[in-house]
């Protein structure tokens, strides 16, 4: 079955299009959140609610776009409003904003971040994605994991296609210097 | 000193070019440059690793139970919208199905109470007044069917 014929069925409040929806996309949504808010519980409550928004509003979901791309962004706006509630602190980081001078300074060289990476734990890149900024883990967790291409990026982020680009950009200088800076330091 | 910033503005695109954000022509301008500079070559390899190992960070698996519970919500939420939707055209087809009754059989009861009122030899003029009044009757009676449905549909419920 593929995804347009899980959503038409599930447009027609079919059981088991929402069995092989969920099915589909439960690990990649949870994966998403957790990025996101940071915290299992919060990413619990709003992979609820995330559902039952897109099964309340499928029907004015637009087949002509893409299903992923919508529905990453119901997640996100839920995501988002849940931050802007609880923790406005952590939307401080705008586009405006420059990027911090020491992660464009002093890099030690390509080698010492391959060496780094070499020697990776993948809980500690996760730990390093999380410390960045939530604009910044937003547009890795989409680019990296969910695969997305830059058009349909910039369309769950409601931005322009250059925003997208800034935003990867930074967000690829600001987790290497968290790298380079805090492993190489031996902070676990 | 061209040569210089031509080769710094190529590493400052090198992050974008792993993350497969550069137009055609500028991607082909990293490719030529990374082919010819070992500096950016190793640069790019890092930037390469660090694209890699975000795209095989493990994913966290969404609980059991929270999946269950959420298809549960869900079609619980299903369930009360269908009958909302019935108790709106429940209540579209009383409100529909008063307003016919009443009107069908006003000149019913208007010709019998005629008849009767002339039999008992009194004065009929009140037809005004008499309509309200059925009016009033006929939706009152409505009302009641809509209500003992309703009771009856949340004894169902509780019982299912």
């Amino acid at each position: 079955m593929t995804v347009e014929s899980d959503v038409s069925r599930l447009r027609r409040g079919d059981p088991e299009a929402l069995a092989a929806l969920l099915e589909r996309y439960q690990n990649r949504l949870y994966r998403y959140l957790l990025r996101l808010v940071r915290e299992p519980a919060t990413a619990e409550d709003l992979f609820q609610q995330t559902w039952l928004r897109v099964a309340e509003n499928i029907r004015r979901y637009d087949p002509a776009r893409s299903f992923e791309a919508w529905f990453f962004s119901v997640a996100r706006n839920l995501a988002i409003d849940h931050l802007r509630r609880y923790r406005p602190e952590s939307l401080d980081e705008t586009d405006s904003s420059e990027v911090p001078r020491e992660w464009l300074l002093a890099a030690p060289g390509p080698s010492a971040l391959e060496r780094v990476l070499a020697g990776e734990r993948a809980g500690r890149l996760a730990e390093a994605v999380a410390g960045l900024p939530v604009i910044y883990r937003d547009v890795l967790a989409l680019r990296f994991e969910e695969e997305m291409k830059l058009e349909e990026i910039a369309g769950v982020l409601d931005v322009p296609l250059s925003t997208v680009k800034t935003r990867l950009g930074r967000a690829l200088e600001g987790l290497r210097h968290k790298i380079e800076t805090e492993w190489r330091g031996g902070r676990r | 000193m061209t040569a210089r910033r031509g080769h710094e503005a190529i590493r400052s695109l090198l992050a974008l070019a792993v993350a497969g954000a550069l137009e055609a022509e500028e991607q082909r301008r990293v490719e030529q440059h990374v082919a010819a500079c070992p500096g950016c070559t190793a640069e790019l390899a890092g930037w390469q690793e660090l694209a890699g190992s975000l795209r095989r960070m493990p994913t966290p698996q969404a609980p059991a139970a929270l999946v269950e519970r959420t298809r549960a919500r869900i079609e619980a939420q299903w369930v009360a919208q269908a009958e909302r939707r019935w108790n709106q055209q429940l209540m579209a087809f009383l409100v529909l199905f008063a307003w016919t009754i009443t009107l069908a059989t006003w000149p019913i009861v208007r010709l019998a109470s005629r008849g009767v009122a002339s039999w008992l030899d009194v004065p009929y003029t009140r037809t005004w007044t008499d309509l309200v009044c059925y009016t009033v009757l006929v939706w009152l009676t409505a009302g009641v069917a809509a209500a003992l449905l309703a009771v009856r549909q949340r004894r169902e419920r509780r019982l299912a």
